[in-house]
């Protein structure tokens, strides 16, 4: 892995102490800056039912991965991960668009519905991941299995200092946007037509949001990777809503479940069971915690409240 | 002076044609109902009124403003719909979703206004839902809900309020209510209000004057003068509705 911190800072001292950070700590701090950003649209993502449009983007990732190999064998400056990671990037953004434009402007008109449109794109991603990389490995040797399996599954062995300082800055811009859009965002997410005859501009909306989550997918796959990242988009809102219904303690507690979730799960991978991925990890300690809650809510709490009259 | 000015217009929905030369113009501060059967187009006409779909033919100026325009600003429309589709385990309290009435008047970026705030909590007392402000919305019942959306309506302090079936599902009891409260809010906030109905006895009690839409426009006079041949022709024999109608007169 080839680090090039100038490409994300310009100040040498930052670039200094971020280089000498080791691998664990920036593994830890890429996944805070993750969880958070991921929990803070989490909600939104619930409240709006938008999940699956999430499981389109990340998918979209096996799609562009398998387009940076492709391309580095035509062009040798896309053999650099670096690269590769950057065309899923694009494939992820411009995705989020096409499933944004889909289900905003022709779904609910068309036939098929959104999710069919967003199951569609999704299957065309995946199949297209799998055919550019069937050709890939025809023309170099297959040993690239294993980092296929570590764009699919995550690592915290691909987090170079790059990587952490990206993923920092678009988490920070992820949070920022959602802070400063919020009230809009939440009219959106709770009434849309209401918002938009209210003079809410919910096709800018829209689309801002479509891409605030191919960034905090893109941010999530290094360590979650491309298969699992959804549930980062999902599991800390699910679990948050489960357990207030008060607009500031629901942000609180996903924000919370979202960190806890990221950072236990890379805690786990890397000091009790370092054989597993950090994806499924992450993943289980936030189902722990989503079951958890889940029979607190439905079983114990229920168990010592009053029955009302 | 008229608040509403729609001018030859039609709307045609793919092949089919909804509207067809509505010519119809509300006085600033007065009630228009407007009645018709399903499918006449009485909600197309709010939806255009709404800036949700664009005249085939025509205009519309709400004062003096495009539709477009008109939701642009955020103040100058209000708009209560037929059954607010919300879900109701959403973590927002009665205030909060008030306050929603205010996005689109305050702007992205910026914070909602002092005074407007406290006009929402002035609303919160107008309606009765003091007691219920920090309630999550979920827990409210129908009419009680219907209140708070009347009240997101009217945050912003609109010059128009659209209602579309307002007095759906409301028992006769209630409808009164309704009927006295939208009157109160009209007289203190200066509203012009235009509402939609099936309901013959709703329209005459809420209204002073009355339009039927079925195609084209085909009556705009005062509830009294609705000639009973009108109904039967509009709502296939509604003998009932007729009945107390004239009963009325």
């Amino acid at each position: 892995m080839v680090n090039n911190p100038r490409f994300w800072v310009s100040s040498p001292d930052l670039n200094l102490l971020a280089a000498t950070l080791p691998l664990y700590s920036r593994a830890l701090f890429t996944a805070g800056a993750m969880g958070t950003a991921c929990a803070v649209l989490s909600v939104i993502v619930v409240l709006r039912r938008w999940a699956f449009i999430g499981e389109g983007i990340a998918h979209a990732g096996f799609g562009g991965i398998g387009t940076g190999w492709l391309l580095s064998l035509a062009f040798p400056i896309f053999a650099h991960p670096g690269a590769v990671y950057a065309v899923a990037v694009l494939f992820c953004l411009g995705m989020s668009l096409c499933i944004g434009y889909v289900t905003r402007e022709h779904g609910s008109a068309e036939a098929f519905g959104d999710d069919s449109a967003i199951g569609i794109f999704l299957v065309a991603s995946l199949a297209w991941g799998f055919v550019a990389l069937a050709i890939y490995n025809r023309h170099r040797p297959p040993a690239d299995a294993e980092m296929w399996e570590k764009y699919l599954l995550g690592t915290i062995s691909y987090v170079s200092t790059d990587t952490m300082l990206a993923s920092v800055a678009l988490s920070a811009a992820v949070v920022f946007a959602v802070a400063s859009l919020f009230k809009e965002i939440l009219y959106y997410a709770f009434d849309p037509l209401m918002a938009q005859v209210s003079g809410v501009r919910v096709a800018v909306l829209h689309y801002v949001l479509m891409l605030l989550m191919a960034m905090t997918i893109v941010v999530g796959m290094r360590i979650a990777g491309s298969l699992l990242v959804t549930a980062l988009l999902v599991l800390p809102g699910a679990t948050a809503l489960m357990l207030s219904r008060r607009l500031q303690w629901v942000m609180t507690i996903s924000v919370l479940i979202g960190l806890s979730g990221s950072l236990g799960g890379l805690v786990l991978n890397h000091s009790v069971w370092p054989f597993l991925p950090s994806g499924p990890a992450i993943v289980l300690v936030l189902f722990a915690e989503f079951v958890i809650a889940y029979v607190w809510t439905h079983f114990v709490r229920r168990l010592f409240s009053t029955p009302s009259v | 002076m008229p608040l509403l000015t729609i001018s030859h217009l039609d709307f045609a929905y793919r092949d089919r044609l909804v509207l067809k030369q509505v010519d119809l113009e509300v006085e600033s501060g007065s009630t228009l109902g407007l009645i018709g059967p399903n499918g006449g187009g009485k909600t197309t006409l709010l939806r255009l009124l709404l800036a949700l779909h664009e005249p085939t033919r025509g205009s519309i100026l709400i004062d003096g403003l495009t539709p477009h325009q008109a939701i642009a600003r955020g103040d100058v429309i209000g708009y209560l719909p037929q059954r607010p589709a919300i879900p109701q385990q959403f973590p927002l309290n009665v205030r909060q979703v008030v306050q929603m009435g205010l996005v689109g008047k305050t702007g992205m970026l910026k914070h909602f206004h002092r005074d407007d705030l406290n006009f929402v909590e002035s609303l919160l007392d107008r309606i009765g839902v003091r007691d219920l402000a920090d309630a999550a919305i979920g827990d409210l019942s129908g009419g009680q809900q219907q209140r708070v959306f009347i009240a997101r309506a009217l945050a912003a302090r609109p010059k128009l309020l659209l209602l579309d079936e307002p007095t759906t599902g409301i028992d006769r009891n209630g409808q009164q209510k309704f009927v006295e409260f939208l009157e109160s809010l009209k007289r203190e906030m200066n509203l012009t209000v235009v509402f939609t109905s099936h309901d013959l006895r709703a329209v005459s009690s809420m209204s002073n004057r009355i339009a039927c839409l079925n195609l084209t426009l085909h009556y705009h006079d005062t509830p009294e003068h609705l000639p009973a041949e009108m109904v039967y022709s509009m709502f296939a024999c509604d003998l009932e509705a007729v009945r107390i109608r004239d009963a009325k007169r």
